[in-house]
């Protein structure tokens, strides 16, 4: 059986759990051995964009000497991968012998529906859902990864489901990070206006790729629409829909 | 021109407000997005074409010294007067004092964003020679006293009441209208007038191209071309980056900057001057002042990485498409550029001490990347600009005058750097962490929070930190020491 090796974002490891578990669980049903380094932590994202890049080159070693042998990297996130993928061999491109080690690592490291599309080649997971969904295209997955099909066709192979457009899919809900905590005018009003295009669609639930636009759509959600839930692709197709934590 | 960067957030919070009050604001961005992407479609390989430019860019950006002596030297030759300032105060002191010499009592200006940064409105005023703005949109700012709302349509935000009220009142028409034609052709009427008796012209420049001296302008109004024609004497301003190698450079980027600008195949008016009129020609000024302006900008040059916001080309398509852009609209980025196009070309402008929330106010979305015909990397240029504030000592943040972070922050960064390589120490952190956290939660999600984290939960919930991590259940179901392979 291949091996793939858990890229777990610290927002899931602390705040969302469920859903590294439910990526397990898929991994799994698709016939793939799923590995957990134990030592990992964060990838350096919250340092590298508050321009803290000495900080953020320490979580970049400290990631690369756990993951550097794995044949596979696989994340529920794009922002993460994006960091390891993109920024990583651009902070240490002034150590020679670090950015080869960098550089070597950033093809074998995939977003979850990438993965399972692009690499196993499978769109059917075996999920079933009776109801309409819409799709956020968030912002490190369909720009920083090029990732849009992929998520859409494992969404179309689910059982029952009816997939909806959505106005604006493709907009920044409004998270970023620090900036939604920092500039909660302009953050509040994006988040706003991206559950608005949610509520428009009709959709019975909104799936998305990235745990960041989750905290901020679904912390959105449970405030001001307790009855309407965002939910992560992982979550969505191991769970059909259900939520299970 | 004013600066009001360092009041952003306070801007932000009033212009969110007037737009929340007027949703159909956040439309016009959209629709000069739509129309850009349908003309772009049309290209046989538009990413190819967008590709292209940030190459002709990047290489005129490299050039930029040789290519700036080579345009000096065959605009001088077309016949052309070329002078260099280094700042604001030279350019507009050269411009009131030619104005002056000739006895200029107005002067008569095409749509000109350089003169916008430089405050040559200002400056000629307070000489008493009156500037009129002669686009339709810089005509109405100019005459409400606003500074521009968009680089492209400076006045999109203003209500077409709002103009016929002006109008009445400046007696550019007689009856009261909100017809978009009667209300231009009021403006037109005053204007013709301006223009019919105009001795000192003064517009900016799009390209000026090294190897034939030319200056090129891009209009719909007509506006630019009858400043340039009409008076006596014609001014150019161009700040130093404009120029460009070839004349086939420039028609690849007038390509570009008509599809993402307005997306128009070209603009209704392409103008192309080499020098005054010349002996045997019937129009054309009789002189030609080109002023290159360098404000600043010789200094982002000298960085290699901040350099490349100088590869702009003012299409505005990275406003029209930022989320933030059409949330805030252009007042809140505090002087004469907005969007990201502004965030990534004013804070080594006016310095980063005075533009910090400019390059932290973006969510790193990417959709300005996206669209930029001229190859900028937005979201990478702000993570520049925010690491230079970090290592506020470097030579690069000095030269941009890098402020320091709060000490909490660089405190908590410093910790999260100890216990970011120690997974001993990141968990204690996490279990340290977890009550205080969530001590105030309720069925698993916190509703509230005081201190540093208010901003989020003013509208948003969050997660309980989970009683057990993704690294705790994983131990419990797969047992401990099960580590793998690679792991040290």
């Amino acid at each position: 059986m291949k091996d793939v090796s858990l890229f777990i974002p610290c927002t899931v490891d602390l705040f969302l759990p469920h859903i590294g578990e439910a990526m397990v669980s898929l991994l799994q049903r698709v016939g793939v051995n799923p590995l957990y380094h134990r030592g990992q932590t964060c990838c350096g994202q919250p340092a590298m964009n508050a321009g803290y890049r000495r900080e953020a080159k320490k979580a970049a070693k400290h990631f690369i000497e756990l993951f550097g042998n794995d044949e596979a990297i696989v994340a529920p996130s794009g922002s993460c991968v994006c960091m390891v993928k993109h920024h990583y061999p651009v902070l240490l491109g002034d150590e020679p012998e670090w950015f080869r080690r960098a550089s070597e690592l950033a093809p074998r490291v995939y977003e979850l529906s990438q993965y399972l599309v692009d690499v196993l080649r499978v769109s059917d997971v075996g999920a079933a859902f009776t109801g309409s969904v819409a799709y956020h295209e968030s912002c490190h997955i369909l720009r920083g990864l090029g990732v849009s099909t992929q998520p859409k066709a494992l969404i179309s192979a689910v059982k029952g489901v009816k997939p909806l457009s959505m106005n604006q899919g493709d907009f920044c809900c409004g998270f970023g990070g620090e900036f939604a905590n920092h500039y909660p005018d302009i953050s509040e009003a994006m988040v706003q206006d991206k559950v608005q295009c949610y509520l428009e669609s009709g959709a019975d639930l909104l799936i998305l790729c990235e745990p960041g636009c989750l905290l901020n759509i679904g912390g959105y959600l449970s405030r001001h629409h307790p009855g309407k839930r965002a939910m992560h692709l992982a979550s969505f197709l191991a769970h059909s829909g259900r939520d299970e934590r | 021109m004013q600066v009001s960067t360092e009041k952003f957030t306070e801007l932000v919070r009033r212009e969110v407000e007037k737009a929340r009050l007027r949703p159909a604001l956040k439309m016009v961005p959209h629709f000069l997005h739509e129309k850009r992407e349908a003309v772009l479609a049309d290209h046989p390989d538009a990413p190819a074409a967008q590709a292209y430019g940030g190459a002709i860019r990047s290489e005129a950006l490299a050039r930029l010294p040789e290519l700036l002596e080579e345009f000096e030297k065959n605009a001088i030759s077309n016949g052309a007067k070329v002078f260099w300032a280094r700042n604001a105060e030279e350019a507009n002191a050269y411009i009131v004092k030619l104005a002056r010499e000739r006895g200029a009592k107005y002067v008569i200006k095409g749509k000109s964003m350089v003169t916008e940064e430089i405050g040559l409105n200002g400056a000629l005023s307070e000489q008493g020679i009156e500037p009129w703005e002669a686009d339709l949109g810089e005509f109405i700012i100019q005459q409400m006293n606003r500074t521009p709302f968009h680089i492209v349509g400076p006045a999109i935000n203003i209500a077409v009441e709002e103009v016929r009220d002006l109008f009445l009142s400046k007696a550019f028409i007689k009856e009261p209208t909100l017809d978009p034609v009667e209300l231009g052709w009021g403006a037109r009427l005053f204007l013709r007038e301006k223009f019919h008796r105009a001795q000192f012209g003064v517009t900016g420049v799009n390209m000026a191209v090294a190897e034939t001296g030319t200056i090129i302008n891009l209009e719909n109004e007509g506006n630019i071309r009858f400043a340039k024609s009409s008076p006596r004497t014609q001014v150019s301003v161009m700040t130093l980056e404009k120029v460009v190698h070839t004349m086939k450079d420039a028609l690849h980027l007038i390509r570009l900057l008509s599809r993402n600008c307005t997306g128009q195949k070209i603009t209704a008016y392409v103008s192309m001057d080499s020098g005054p009129r010349k002996v045997d020609e019937i129009d054309g000024p009789e002189e030609l002042f080109i002023v290159i302006v360098d404000n600043g900008r010789s200094r982002i040059y000298q960085d290699p990485r901040a350099r490349e916001a100088l590869r702009c080309i003012r299409c505005a398509a990275c406003l029209n498409i930022c989320p933030v852009y059409r949330q805030i609209g252009g007042y809140a980025y505090g002087w004469v550029y907005s969007g990201p196009m502004g965030q990534v070309l004013m804070p080594p402008l006016l310095g980063l001490d005075k533009t910090q929330d400019l390059y932290r106010a973006s969510t790193l979305c990417g959709a300005c990347k996206s669209v930029c015909p001229a190859g900028i990397d937005h979201p990478d240029l702000f993570l520049y600009y925010r690491s230079l504030d970090v290592s506020a000592d470097a030579s690069a943040a000095q030269r941009f005058n890098g402020k320091e972070r709060p000490w909490k922050e660089t405190l908590f960064f410093k910790l999260w750097g100890m216990a970011v390589k120690r997974s001993w120490m990141w968990n204690s952190g996490i279990s340290i962490t977890r009550p205080l956290m969530n001590a105030g939660s309720r069925g698993g999600a916190i509703r509230q929070m005081k201190g540093a984290f208010r901003g989020w939960f003013r509208k948003r919930d969050f997660p309980a930190m989970a009683e057990e991590t993704f690294r705790e259940r994983w131990e419990k179901t797969v047992g401990k020491g099960t580590d793998f392979k690679s792991v040290p």
